[in-house]
């Protein structure tokens, strides 16, 4: 089973949120949603996997750090993104990893 | 990041579980209503460039403005259809507080001085439950205190357009009101939920009988088990909260006799917030807590350095809150690291397909390095 990692982004948030409005008037089950997010969660790994092959550096400065369950994450401040076309910056921002190695071993986020 | 990552995901996914809708029994219609739904999401959460075509973007600027008012009549539609209370056979187990604040107990009304109002509201009531009292609020609601078959007792306000609120409000304002909220006044009103009145003023007003404060009390207190009657706690003024001390069974029975000669004033109910009056406590507290201070001061003999009490220390806090941004994103970068490296204070990050939201916007990326001082 693939990381359930990624349905905390804007795609995955808004498939939750509309399976919940469709689970809300019955149109389907809790179940079926559960099955939709699964599906979700394969298919964004996937892709992300496979079709996506861009790089992005960043430097800033790290506020707090945490290694629990194989997950890090991180906390930083005053950090520069940058890609080769543009730069972004931004005061703080967190940074969620899951083990990267043997992927698909882990399912819980 | 261009739209077509996300739109190929969609797509890939919508795919996929078609075959569990038809599974399931679910139209190919409901599919097509998530799909929409989510791209619509999508497009108005402005991630993503570009998502769809400028006719599809004009169309969901105009739907945006519909589901407003669409939303606005199914909660008022939603409303009265809630006034039918559905009290079920079986209790149900998450228990609601109910505050019903600003609560006048001006009357009891026995059956056959019921209002209109009253009669109707009864005859809405499930099978089964029949209307035990009726408590009227500073609003002029009726409240029906209605004991089931199973001899519990609920307090169903069958009024329209309520929002339940926590807060305490000063007095004078208008509480809001509570819809269809099942109060389960059980044996010992228990900690969680059961009732809580906390008028800000027990007024009864001049003229009425002063029955209504003890019928409150009967009303919590008749519980299958009088001894964890939750009307322990009455104080003059009826103010129920929840319950502790050993019942008084006696007590409710007794105050209707001592009720004419109580014409109570108004009486502030101990509790706490604005409505608070257990100001004697307090300044004793204050006086000790003065004393205190003042012998520590006298002990380190007079430092220059902290006059007063609460900024001690203060400097030590750390805040976070200070730094944030404009924008409501937290911003985030989920993804999957290679290698956390660590040496001393420097950080370094090998990280891997990561989905970022970044002041709004999302990007994508297979790699990513990154350096930091902690």
């Amino acid at each position: 089973m693939a990381y359930q990692l990624y349905r905390n982004t804007t795609l995955g948030n808004s498939l939750q949120e509309s399976l919940d409005e469709l689970i809300q008037t019955q149109q389907i089950t809790p179940q079926l949603a559960l099955q939709v997010l699964l599906q979700f969660d394969k298919a964004i790994n996937t892709a992300l996997a496979n079709r996506v092959r861009n790089r992005v550096n960043f430097r800033g400065s790290l506020n707090t750090y945490r290694f629990c369950d194989n997950v890090w994450t991180f906390v930083l401040n005053d950090v520069e993104f940058r890609e080769v076309t543009d730069l972004v910056k931004v005061d703080k921002v967190k940074i969620v990893a899951c083990d990267g190695k043997n992927s698909g071993s882990n399912a819980a986020e | 990041m261009g739209p077509k990552l996300y739109k190929s995901v969609i797509e890939d996914v919508i795919n996929e579980v078609r075959e569990l809708f038809l599974d399931e029994g679910v139209d190919e219609q409901v599919l097509l209503e998530l799909k929409t739904l989510w791209e619509n999401k999508l497009l108005q959460s402005k991630a993503v460039e570009g998502f769809h075509t400028e006719e599809q973007a004009a169309l969901q600027t105009a739907q945006q403005q519909h589901p407003h008012s669409q939303q606005a009549q199914q909660v008022a539609q939603a409303a009265p259809a809630q006034q039918v209370i559905q009290i079920p056979s079986q209790q149900q187990a998450p228990q609601q507080q109910v505050i019903v604040q600003d609560s006048k107990m001006i009357q009891h009304m026995n059956s056959t001085g019921m209002t209109a109002a009253a009669t109707a509201a009864t005859l809405a009531l499930p099978t089964g439950v029949t209307p035990y009292q009726q408590l009227i609020t500073s609003q002029g609601q009726l409240l029906q205190v209605v004991r089931a078959p199973n001899g519990t007792q609920y307090i169903i306000q069958p009024q329209q357009q309520i929002v339940l609120q926590n807060q305490m409000q000063p007095g004078g304002v208008q509480a809001p009101i509570i819809q269809q909220v099942l109060a389960p006044l059980q044996g010992g009103l228990p900690q969680q939920a059961g009732v809580i009145i906390q008028p800000q003023q027990i007024v009864l007003a001049p003229g009425n009988k002063v029955q209504g404060t003890t019928q409150v009390m009967q009303a919590a207190a008749m519980a299958p088990q009088p001894g964890q009657a939750a009307a322990a706690q009455v104080q003059q003024g009826a103010a129920v909260a929840a319950a502790q001390a050993p019942a008084q069974p006696a007590a409710p029975q007794q105050q209707p006799q001592a009720q004419p000669q109580a014409q109570q004033p108004a009486m502030m109910v101990q509790l706490d917030g604005t409505g608070d009056s257990s100001s004697d406590e307090d300044e004793d507290e204050e006086e000790e807590y003065d004393e205190d201070d003042e012998e520590e001061k006298d002990k380190t003999g007079g430092e220059d350095g902290q006059v007063e009490e609460e900024p001690l220390n203060s400097g030590d806090d750390v805040s976070d809150d200070e730094n944030q941004e404009l924008f409501d994103t937290e911003n985030v970068v989920v993804c999957q690291y290679d290698k956390i490296h660590r040496s001393k204070n420097k950080w370094k990050f090998h990280l891997k397909d990561g989905i970022m939201n970044l002041n709004g916007r999302d990007y994508v990326f297979s790699k990513s390095i990154g350096d930091a001082e902690w």
